[in-house]
C-alpha cells in the first residue's frame, strides 16, 4: 500500500472556515424553499426523536433485563470461573492494536474545529433530550445546563482555534484524544452510577444507585492500561525496532490471532501429552525436516521440468489420499493428508523461489513455520475442550457473532480471489469448475447451506467423522460469501483495461507475477467498495445461525431473554440494544472503508 | 522486500487453506484410523445407543432453548426448565451425573432430523405426541411427563370467564401465532361450534400478547401452559385475565422423544421417567433418596428402585443404582415440576398433571 499512498502528494484545498451561525444560514436558510424543507423535516426530525426518547425513558421499560443479560448477551454460556480467558483474549487484541498504532505511528491530526463541532453537537443534542424527554423538572435544568456548557465550550474552543494558523496549534493528535476519550469512557464506569445487577444462584440483584460491578469496571480499565501501556512503550523503544520486520511480524500476528485466541484460549483444548510426544512432534518434524528437503531440491534453479513432474506427482498423491478416505481404503491420519496436500501445494509453487541459496532457505523456512502452526492448530482443534458447559457451543451471543464474522472474512477472502482468478482464467478446466461452484452457491439460500452444513452433511460423512458445530457454520459460511466475494473481485478484473495483461507481458513477467503486481492491486482497489459492502452483509447474516439453533445476540434477545422466568415477554428493549450494536459495528466498517478508498485514491483518479 | 511479501502473501493462502481443511475434517486425526473409530453409531445400523451414550461420556439431549419454563438460558447461560431437568435425569441414570448433557438448541424444523443424523440421543422439546410422528416420521415416543392442550384466554372485562366456551366468541378477533397447529384447531374448534371469528396470526408470541395487552386482539390463543405463564408475568394491575374453556379444545402430550426400533434405550429413557413418578408416589424426594435402601419405612418397590435387594436396573444395562441419582441429584416429579412450573402460575392440583390417585392423568406401572 506504501507504494500507492506516496503517489497521492498534494494536499486537497482547505475548507472554507465558516462560523456555526454562517454555517446554518447557507445550508438551512439560504432560500424559502429550503426554510421550508429545513422547518417540515426538523419538525418531523424532533418528533421522531421524541417517540424514541419516551420508548427508551417509558416507565413500561425493563432495562434491567438487558443489564442482568449482559454477560448473556455477550458470552452467552461461558463459565463464569474461566470468564478471564475472555479478557485475556481482549488484553490481546489491546496490546496488538497499541503495538500496531505506534509502529504504524499513528500521524493522524484531528483539526480541534472538528472537534468543537462534535462537542457543539453533543451540547445540542443534550439540549434537545432535554426538551424531549419526559423526564422530571430538575433534571430537565440539569440536562439543560450541561448541554449550554458543552455549546459553549464548543464555541469557544472554536473561537480559539480560529485564529490559530500553523497546523500544529489547531489541530491535535488523533491516538492520544481517543485514548482520552476511551479513557473518560471507562473512568465513567467508576464514577456514574449505572446500577448494578447480577443473577446469583437463581436470585436477581438489582441495586440501582451504584456503580457497575468490579467485574465489569476493573477488566476495561486494565484493557485501557493495556492499549495506552503498550502504544506509549513501543513509542519509547520505536527509534531502535528494525520497522519493517516489526510490521511483518505484526501483520503475521494479527492473521493469526483469531485463530489463536478461539481455539487455543477461548476453548482451552485438553491436550493429550502422551500422543503429542509420541506422534505429534515427531510427524511434524517429519514433514518440516523431510519436506523441507523436497522443498529445497524442487526450488534449484537447474531442476527444469522435473521439478513440475514431481510437483504434480504429489498433488495427485496428495488428492488420492482422501479418495483413499473416503471409501477407507488405508488410514492415515487427517493431519498427514492435510500435510500431503500442502507439500504438494508448497511444491507447485518453488520454481518461484527457484534463485540462490539464501532464498531458497527462506522459503523452507517458510515451509517450516506453516507445518509448525497447521500441525499445532490441528492438534488444538481436535484436542477436547476442558470448558464446562451446559449450553451448546462455547462460543455464543455477541461474540459468536464476531467469530464467525471474522473468521468467515478471513477464510472466504483468499478463496474468493481465487474462484475470480479461476472463472476469468483462460483454461477452459479451472473456468467451468469456478463458474459452476458459484454459480450453484450464489443459486441456494444462505439458510439451505447452513442446514446442509448442520444437520445433512453428519449423514454423509464416513463412520467416526464428525463435524463441530462451529465448523459446520464457519464452513458453510465461508463457501458461501466466497461465491459472492468472487463476483466482486471479477466486477473488479474486468476494469483492468487489456493493455496492463499486454504490457505486464512485454516486459516478460509471468502468469503469477502479472496476477499479483498488476492485475489484482488494480482489480481490488476497484472492488473495495462492493467488497466492504460484502463484509458489512456477512456481519449482520451471521443472525442466521440461529436457525441451526445457535445462540448468536440477535436470538439471545429475541427468543431467550422473553422466555427466562424472570422478564417473560420483555423483547423490545434487548432488541434495541443489539440494533445499536449491529449498527456501531457496521457503521465503523463503512467508514473505515471510505478512509481506505481515500487512502488508494478511489473516485480520484 | 517482494520477496518476503510474496512469501506473506503465500503463506497467508496456504494457512486459510489449512484452516478450511482442518475445519472441514475436525475429527479423527488423532485416533489412527478413519474407518474403524465408531463414534456415532446410528441406532438403524444395529447395538443400542445406550453404549454409545455410555461410552461417549455424555448425553445429547435435544431440547428448544426459547420455551418458557421448559428449557430456557438463565442470565448465566445454565439451560434451564422442566424439559432441562428431564434431560437430567436422563443422564443422571445413565452416567450417574446429571451434569453430563451437552444440551443441543433446535428449531422445530430440525428437531425430528438431529434425531435420525445421531445428533441427539434424545428429544425433550416440548414436542406432541402425534400419530403421524410416531409412524411416518420414524419417532419414538416415551411416557407424557406433561399434558398441555389448547386453550384462549379472554379479558374479564370483555366478559369473559372460566366457564367460557368457545361458543361465545362470536365475532371476535382471535390472536395466535403463525404456522402451527393451533391455528387449524381454533378454526376447526368455531367451524364446530358453528361460529365466525376474525383469526389473526402473528410471528411469535410475544407480539400477540402485546396486541393483546393493547386491546388489538379480544381472545388470544395457544397451549395451557403458555397462556398461564403469560397470564402470571404480563397481566397489568387491575385487569383480570380468564383462560377458558376448563377442558382444553386440544390434546397436547409432551414427553421424551426417540428414534424408533432401539428398545433398550426405550426402555432407559421410559423408565427414568417413569421412576421419578413411582419416587413422587412412594414420598421419596432429593433429601432422603440415598436413605431408602434398607430403611424400613419404605416399602420393597420403592428399595428395589432405589438400588436395594432384587433391583432390575443391571438388567437394563445401567447401574444398580441408577434411579437414585436421578432422584438425589435432579428431584422426583412434583420436584421437577414445582421447580419450574410453579413459578409460571402452573399449579399441578386439578389439573391433568396431578398424580393419578389425585385425579390426575400422571401414572406409572409398577417397578417389579
Amino acid at each position: 500500500m506504501s507504494e500507492m499512498t506516496s503517489i497521492k502528494t498534494g494536499k486537497r484545498p482547505e475548507e472554507v472556515s465558516r462560523s456555526p451561525s454562517e454555517w446554518i444560514r447557507q445550508n438551512l436558510f439560504s432560500n424559502i424553499p429550503n426554510t421550508i424543507l429545513t422547518i417540515i423535516f426538523g419538525i418531523f426530525t424532533l418528533y421522531a426523536i421524541r417517540g424514541i426518547l419516551g420508548f427508551v425513558l417509558s416507565g413500561e421499560r425493563r432495562w434491567e433485563a438487558v443489564a442482568t443479560n449482559m454477560r448473556l448477551l455477550m458470552a452467552q454460556g461461558y463459565p463464569a470461573n474461566q470468564f478471564v480467558r475472555v479478557w485475556f483474549t481482549l488484553g490481546c487484541l489491546m496490546v496488538l492494536t497499541g503495538l500496531s498504532l505506534a509502529i504504524w505511528s499513528g500521524k493522524g491530526r484531528l483539526s480541534v474545529k472538528k472537534i468543537s463541532n462534535w462537542v457543539m453537537s453533543t451540547g445540542l443534542g443534550l439540549a434537545v433530550f432535554a426538551a424531549l424527554a419526559p423526564i422530571s423538572a430538575s433534571s430537565r435544568l440539569g440536562w439543560v445546563i450541561a448541554g449550554a456548557l458543552l455549546i459553549a465550550g464548543g464555541l469557544g474552543l472554536w473561537q480559539r482555534a480560529k485564529n490559530k494558523t500553523t497546523e500544529t496549534l489547531h489541530t491535535i493528535p488523533t491516538v492520544p484524544f481517543s485514548f482520552g476519550f476511551l479513557g473518560i469512557l471507562v473512568l465513567s464506569l467508576w464514577v456514574v452510577p449505572f446500577g448494578h445487577y447480577a443473577f446469583t444462584n437463581g436470585e436477581l440483584v438489582a441495586e440501582t444507585g451504584r456503580t457497575v460491578a468490579m467485574s465489569t469496571k476493573l477488566p476495561f480499565t486494565v484493557m485501557w492500561l493495556l492499549l495506552v501501556g503498550t502504544y506509549c512503550l513501543t513509542n519509547l523503544v520505536r527509534e531502535s525496532l528494525p520497522i519493517a520486520q516489526a510490521k511483518a511480524c505484526l501483520v503475521g500476528l494479527w492473521l493469526l490471532s483469531p485463530f489463536i485466541l478461539n481455539w487455543i484460549v477461548l476453548r482451552d483444548p485438553d491436550f493429550d501429552y502422551g500422543h503429542i510426544v509420541s506422534t505429534d512432534i515427531p510427524l511434524a518434524a517429519l514433514f518440516i525436516f523431510v519436506g523441507g528437503g523436497i522443498l529445497f531440491m524442487l526450488a534449484k534453479p537447474s531442476l527444469g521440468e522435473i521439478g513440475r513432474l514431481t510437483a504434480i506427482a504429489l498433488l495427485i498423491f496428495g488428492v488420492f489420499n482422501w479418495v483413499a478416505a473416503f471409501f477407507g481404503w488405508y488410514p492415515m491420519l487427517q493431519k498427514v493428508r492435510i500435510s500431503f496436500v500442502l507439500l504438494a501445494l508448497a511444491a507447485l509453487i518453488a520454481p518461484n523461489f527457484a534463485a540462490d541459496r539464501k532464498t531458497r532457505l527462506k522459503f523452507v523456512t517458510g515451509w517450516a513455520i506453516l507445518i509448525l502452526i497447521s500441525h499445532w492448530l490441528i492438534t488444538a482443534v481436535n484436542s477436547p475442550s476442558t470448558l464446562e458447559l451446559q449450553g451448546p457451543t462455547y462460543l455464543g451471543g455477541f461474540s459468536l457473532t464476531l467469530f464467525v464474522a471474522i473468521l468467515t472474512l478471513l477464510l472466504s477472502f483468499p478463496l474468493g480471489v481465487l474462484l475470480a482468478l479461476g472463472r476469468t482464467s483462460s483454461m477452459p478446466i479451472a473456468r467451468v469448475l469456478c463458474t459452476g461452484y458459484i454459480e450453484s452457491i450464489r443459486g441456494v439460500p444462505l439458510i439451505t447451506i447452513l442446514f446442509f452444513f448442520s444437520n445433512i452433511l453428519p449423514l454423509f460423512l464416513p463412520q467416526g467423522m464428525e463435524i463441530a458445530e462451529l465448523a459446520a457454520i464457519v464452513t458453510g459460511y465461508t463457501l458461501f460469501s466466497a461465491a459472492y466475494l468472487a463476483e466482486n473481485v471479477r466486477g473488479g478484473l474486468q476494469s483492468v483495461m487489456r493493455g496492463q495483461y499486454e504490457a505486464a507481458d512485454a516486459i516478460g513477467l509471468t502468469t503469477s507475477q502479472r496476477t499479483g503486481f498488476i492485475v489484482l492491486p488494480q482489480a481490488l482497489r476497484v472492488s473495495i467498495p462492493p467488497l466492504v459492502g460484502q463484509a458489512i452483509g456477512v456481519f449482520k447474516e451471521t443472525s442466521l445461525v440461529a436457525i441451526i439453533g445457535a445462540y448468536d445476540i440477535l436470538r439471545i434477545a429475541n427468543n431467550v431473554v422473553p422466555a427466562q422466568t424472570e422478564f417473560l415477554g420483555v423483547k423490545r428493549e434487548g432488541l434495541l440494544l443489539v440494533s445499536v450494536i449491529y449498527f456501531i459495528v457496521a457503521f465503523s466498517m463503512s467508514k473505515y472503508s471510505q478512509r481506505l478508498e481515500e487512502r488508494v485514491g478511489l473516485g480520484e483518479r | 522486500m517482494t520477496q518476503k511479501s510474496k512469501l506473506i502473501k503465500l503463506l497467508a493462502v496456504l494457512f486459510a487453506f489449512t484452516l478450511v481443511t482442518a475445519a472441514c475434517g475436525g475429527d479423527d486425526s488423532d485416533d489412527g484410523s478413519a474407518s474403524s473409530s465408531d463414534e456415532v453409531t446410528l441406532t438403524a445400523e444395529g447395538g443400542s445407543l445406550l453404549e454409545t451414550v455410555q461410552e461417549r461420556g455424555t448425553l445429547n439431549c435435544g431440547v428448544s432453548g426459547a420455551a418458557v419454563a421448559f428449557s430456557t438460558l438463565d442470565p448465566q447461560g445454565n439451560m434451564v426448565g422442566f424439559d432441562a431437568d428431564y434431560c437430567r435425569a436422563v443422564a443422571a441414570a445413565v452416567l450417574g451425573d446429571a451434569d453430563a448433557v451437552n444440551f443441543v438448541s433446535l428449531t422445530a424444523a430440525e428437531r425430528f432430523t438431529a434425531v435420525q443424523s445421531g445428533d441427539i440421543d434424545v428429544l425433550m422439546r416440548n414436542t406432541t405426541w402425534t400419530q403421524s410422528r410416531d409412524t411416518d416420521v420414524g419417532m419414538d415416543f416415551g411416557p407424557t411427563t406433561y399434558y398441555d392442550g389448547q386453550q384462549l384466554m379472554g379479558k374479564a372485562a370483555d366478559g369473559f370467564s372460566g366457564s367460557s366456551t368457545v361458543a361465545d366468541l362470536d365475532g371476535a378477533t382471535i390472536c395466535t401465532n403463525a404456522g402451527t397447529t393451533t391455528e387449524k384447531n381454533i378454526g376447526d374448534a368455531a367451524e364446530a361450534a358453528g361460529i365466525t371469528i376474525n383469526l389473526q396470526t402473528y410471528e411469535d408470541f410475544d407480539i400477540v400478547t402485546d396486541n393483546f395487552k393493547s386491546g388489538a386482539c379480544d381472545v388470544v390463543t395457544t397451549d395451557g401452559s403458555a397462556l398461564v405463564g403469560r397470564k402470571a408475568e404480563q397481566q397489568p394491575d387491575g385487569e383480570e385475565w380468564v383462560i377458558f374453556p376448563g377442558a382444553p379444545i386440544s390434546k397436547e402430550p409432551l414427553g421424551p422423544t426417540y428414534g424408533q426400533n432401539d428398545s433398550q434405550w426405550a426402555d432407559v429413557v421410559n423408565w427414568t421417567v417413569y421412576a421419578t413418578i413411582i419416587a413422587d408416589e412412594k414420598g421419596i424426594n432429593s433429601g432422603n433418596a440415598s436413605g431408602v435402601v434398607g430403611n424400613d419405612a419404605f416399602d420393597a418397590e420403592a428399595q428395589r428402585l432405589m438400588g436395594g435387594e432384587g433391583e432390575l436396573q443391571t438388567l437394563m444395562g445401567l447401574s444398580a443404582d441408577a434411579f437414585q441419582n436421578v432422584i438425589s441429584q435432579v428431584g422426583n416429579y412434583d420436584e421437577i415440576y414445582s421447580r419450574n412450573l410453579n413459578p409460571v402460575g402452573l399449579s399441578r392440583s386439578g389439573s391433568s398433571n396431578a398424580g393419578w390417585t389425585d385425579g390426575g392423568l400422571i401414572y406409572a406401572p409398577p417397578a417389579r
